[in-house]
């Protein structure tokens, strides 16, 4: 018998598991401009909006994103953004990144950027902007530690909201395709009664799956149509 | 022994030393400019080392090593057909130049995570391009501003800030690329060196004996 089969028949186990993650409230939706569909071949960048613009996306989560986007049944061919900025130096850097769509064409006259476009088939690059940043919390919580041994009164929560949204450019259209954003509320706790017991959501982990998940949706276009 | 020195280290504060790599940049997606430039760099900007405490907490050292001369001469390389390095003592009227380009750091900053309520370390280098022409005469002098942020939540605070100043290198890089030769005119002065060459030629070519 494995660990994970014996965890899941003792109730009492997947119980206390399930209790001890945070609460989660998650928002995900799309808001389409163009049609998309990607050929055999094709591939995306994932690119976090240039913080020269005040964008604070914070690097783990475009690595989170691309890797849920390679992954799953509908999995991308993921150009990794590093690999992508230095192949077109200097002209997505923090400070030459082309902000809107109407830079595209400008971007493409530039001598050799149409062919090291087309040399990594990139169809899509999707520009992350947004952040996960703490907005509440309370509670007191403390600990002490004496001759006979220590431990911890008390009650603390915090609440995290990771709010992210992803515009996506066509560019063998040269055109935007849409946006998918996504909102996630985790609220976390620690009670203690001598042993503080931590109860820990992950909105980011969270806003990274549904967003990956809906963008794949998003650029194969199985969803059947337009939503907003 | 070893508590005294303990407590010294305690009463001393902490410190932070943080020494750059001599940063590459990839090849630009860009047409050479058609000039044959001087670099001279300064001991100081070749050995730049910036040092601050931040009140209360830190003492940080910054070691740019060989990073800038790095550089500056990959980047120049990249931008004009010919560089040569020039030292101090050499005079550009003796050599077969069209412009002289001289960068210095003339201010440097950074910040912490504790000062900017952040994860992310930020880093500004503000270089001072002069530019003379093959005569020593100054032509252009040229600020540029550069900026670099990486967060901590993937790097030990020392990698951020390596990182941070290295991006804000790579920034500065990128901004001489688009406007070097827009804000300092080195093109102009090889196309009027050109020019004043080919009239000399004309000059001294003797007459065509067609008659």
């Amino acid at each position: 018998m494995t660990v994970n089969s014996r965890i899941l028949r003792n109730p009492i186990m997947v119980v206390g598991a399930l209790a001890l993650a945070g609460c989660i409230t998650s928002r995900v939706e799309d808001a389409r401009i163009n049609s998309t569909g990607i050929e055999a071949g094709e591939g995306v960048v994932v690119m976090a909006k240039s913080y020269h613009l005040g964008n604070e996306t914070e690097e783990k989560y475009i690595q989170c994103i691309e890797r849920g986007l390679a992954r799953g049944a509908s999995s991308l061919r993921v150009i990794p953004h590093r690999e992508f900025v230095d192949s077109l130096f200097p002209w997505f850097e923090p400070r030459t990144a082309p902000s809107e769509t109407k830079h595209l064409p400008k971007l493409m006259e530039y001598p050799g950027v149409v062919d090291r476009i087309a040399q990594q088939k990139v169809r899509y690059i999707i520009w992350l902007d947004g952040d996960t940043e703490r907005v509440a919390g309370g509670g007191s919580l403390s600990c002490a530690v004496g001759p006979g041994g220590g431990g911890c009164f008390g009650f603390a929560w915090w609440q995290n909201q990771a709010d992210y949204e992803a515009a996506v450019w066509d560019i063998n259209e040269l055109e935007a395709a849409g946006t998918v954003t996504t909102d996630v509320s985790g609220t976390s706790f620690m009670p203690a009664i001598v042993i503080p017991i931590p109860l820990i959501a992950r909105p980011q982990a969270k806003a990274c799956k549904t967003l990956a998940d809906q963008l794949q949706r998003f650029i194969v276009n199985d969803g059947g149509g337009d939503s907003a | 022994m070893l508590s005294g020195m303990l407590i010294f280290g305690l009463l001393a504060g902490c410190g932070s030393n943080v020494r750059l790599d001599p940063p590459t940049i990839p090849t630009p997606l860009i047409v050479k400019v058609p000039a044959s430039i001087g670099l001279r760099m300064p001991a100081e900007f070749q050995h730049f080392v910036h040092d601050e405490e931040i009140i209360g907490r830190e003492q940080w050292s910054i070691d740019f090593g060989s990073s800038n001369a790095a550089l500056f001469t990959q980047l120049f390389g990249f931008m004009f057909e010919r560089v040569t390095l020039v030292s101090a003592t050499d005079d550009p009227k003796d050599l077969a130049i069209d412009a002289l380009i001289e960068p210095s750091i003339e201010a440097f900053e950074f910040s912490v995570p504790n000062q900017s309520k952040t994860e992310s370390f930020a880093v500004w280098i503000r270089y001072r391009i002069k530019v003379y022409d093959q005569h020593g005469d100054e032509v252009a002098n040229w600020p540029v501003s550069a900026y670099g942020k990486s967060q901590t939540s993937s790097l030990s605070g020392t990698q951020a800030l390596q990182r941070a100043a290295i991006l804000a290198i790579r920034d500065a890089a990128a901004l001489m690329i688009m406007k070097l030769d827009e804000a300092t005119g080195i093109g102009q002065l090889a196309a009027a060196r050109a020019r004043a060459n080919t009239a000399v030629v004309s000059e001294e070519e003797p007459p065509s004996d067609s008659e």
